[in-house]
């Protein structure tokens, strides 16, 4: 028997997720940090990325843009103001968003991080809306 | 008899409003569980994130954060109204802003200037009226608020309580208890006071050692501006439940008031054309008399 936990992807607009998942891949914002059944209490910040769920039947792929992620008693939960379906990602609008972001300007820390930020965010969102065509 | 045909011509007119306000009533109680629906979908959102204050507050830091400090010596403060786009909504706007002006004027009495953020168009077609000065026109939001809108005016605002040229923030809206119970309320969003993000940390006997990362503080520090921008988000989602509610109630008024209008109608245009009828037969009547 597979072994499971309880998966859960919260938006403010909706539960985007709950299903039970035997291995959950998502981006802290360190690096990326994958999740297996009973995993010790943690809160986590997230970074920009894709995040994977592995379920028995199948996987779902998500990018998320921020949030947090919090592991108790089993049960995982993923709470991002953003996390978007491969299939509702706009690979046109991230090109644009890509171009946009390159042309940034840097003047200090805080418009570097910016820059990094959007581009990553844009070229994540590329990356999934490839894959999935 | 003109009256005679004159009733009937105001009877079909009102049966005509009645079908129009009968199809508004309709439409809003679909518009209301839809509405109603979405503002329940923010709930696990904004709970988890008071979840995940009480178990970061339980880390044995004391919170303190930019978002919860009193700035007393700011005479500044603002204030976000949510209004609807659209009238025919009963008492609704009227409720919400009379609690506006009634708060804009406890501000001006004690010393505070208000910025005003005024969204939906009634609302601004109200203080354009009254010719206050609105420091910000929020519009494009419509029945089904989205986050990606509200979440800009939620950081603008922080931003600017942060640099210290705010005082506080509040959001005047309509609130929505139940269906048969909306109030008019004033809520404050800044400084950020400890209990409304369920920080009470009740169930203490549970409390499980967690991995942290990065440290607390620095988490706290990011999930403070969230959970505000999670409950301007919640304002706005209460506020179009309140509003089609407003609008079911108001529409529901106006159909059974048509309905009413109609009885009255038919009844007097019974009357008149009884009347007709005997007046004509004692023409008759009488004709007959003056020949025999």
């Amino acid at each position: 028997m597979a072994k499971t936990f309880q998966c859960t992807v919260i938006t403010p607009e909706q539960k985007v997720l709950e299903c039970d998942a035997e291995f959950v891949a998502f981006p802290a914002h360190d690096g990326e940090m994958g999740v297996l059944t009973r995993r010790s209490p943690l809160v986590c910040k997230l970074g920009i990325g894709t995040m994977r769920v592995d379920t028995p039947q199948d996987e779902h792929l998500f990018f998320v843009d921020k949030g947090f992620a919090q592991v108790s008693d089993n049960h995982l939960t993923i709470l991002t103001e953003q996390a978007r379906k491969p299939d509702e990602v706009d690979a046109n609008a991230a090109q644009g968003a890509l171009v946009e972001a390159r042309a940034m300007k840097i003047t200090d820390d805080e418009s570097y991080t910016a820059r990094s930020n959007a581009i990553q965010r844009a070229q994540v969102q590329l990356k999934l809306a490839k894959s999935t065509r | 008899m003109a009256n005679k045909r004159v009733l009937v011509k105001r009877r079909k007119s009102v049966r005509n409003i009645r079908k129009i306000t009968r199809t508004m009533q309709l439409i809003a109680t679909a518009r209301f569980q839809a509405a109603l629906n979405r503002a329940t979908a923010t709930k696990p959102y904004a709970e988890k994130l008071g979840e995940l204050v009480a178990d970061l507050s339980g880390a044995g830091d004391s919170v303190e954060h930019p978002l919860m400090q009193t700035h007393d010596d700011v005479k500044r403060s603002a204030l976000v109204t949510i209004t609807s786009n659209r009238g025919l909504c009963g008492g609704y706007n009227a409720n919400v802003l009379r609690t506006t002006i009634a708060h804009l004027d406890q501000q001006a009495t004690a010393g505070v200037e208000t910025d005003l953020h005024v969204a939906g168009r009634k609302g601004n077609a109200y203080f354009r009226f009254l010719g206050r000065s609105v420091a910000q026109q929020i519009t494009g939001i419509g029945d089904k608020p989205r986050f990606d809108d509200v979440e800009p005016i939620a950081n603008n605002l922080m931003d600017q309580f942060i640099r210290g040229e705010i005082a506080s923030v509040n959001v005047a809206y309509m609130q929505f208890h139940s269906v048969g119970k909306q109030r008019p309320t004033i809520v404050q969003l800044l400084p950020l006071a400890r209990e409304s993000l369920g920080a009470q940390g009740g169930k203490s006997e549970t409390r499980r050692e967690f991995e942290f990362s990065p440290e607390p503080a620095v988490l706290l520090g990011e999930l403070l501006p969230a959970a505000v921008r999670i409950r301007l988000f919640q304002c706005f989602t209460d506020a179009t439940v309140s509003e089609q509610i407003g609008r079911m109630v108001a529409m529901k008024a106006a159909t059974d008031a048509a309905g009413d209008m109609i009885t009255s109608l038919t009844r007097k245009y019974n009357r008149a054309r009884q009347t007709q009828i005997t007046l004509e037969l004692l023409d008759i009547v009488g004709g007959a008399n003056a020949l025999a």
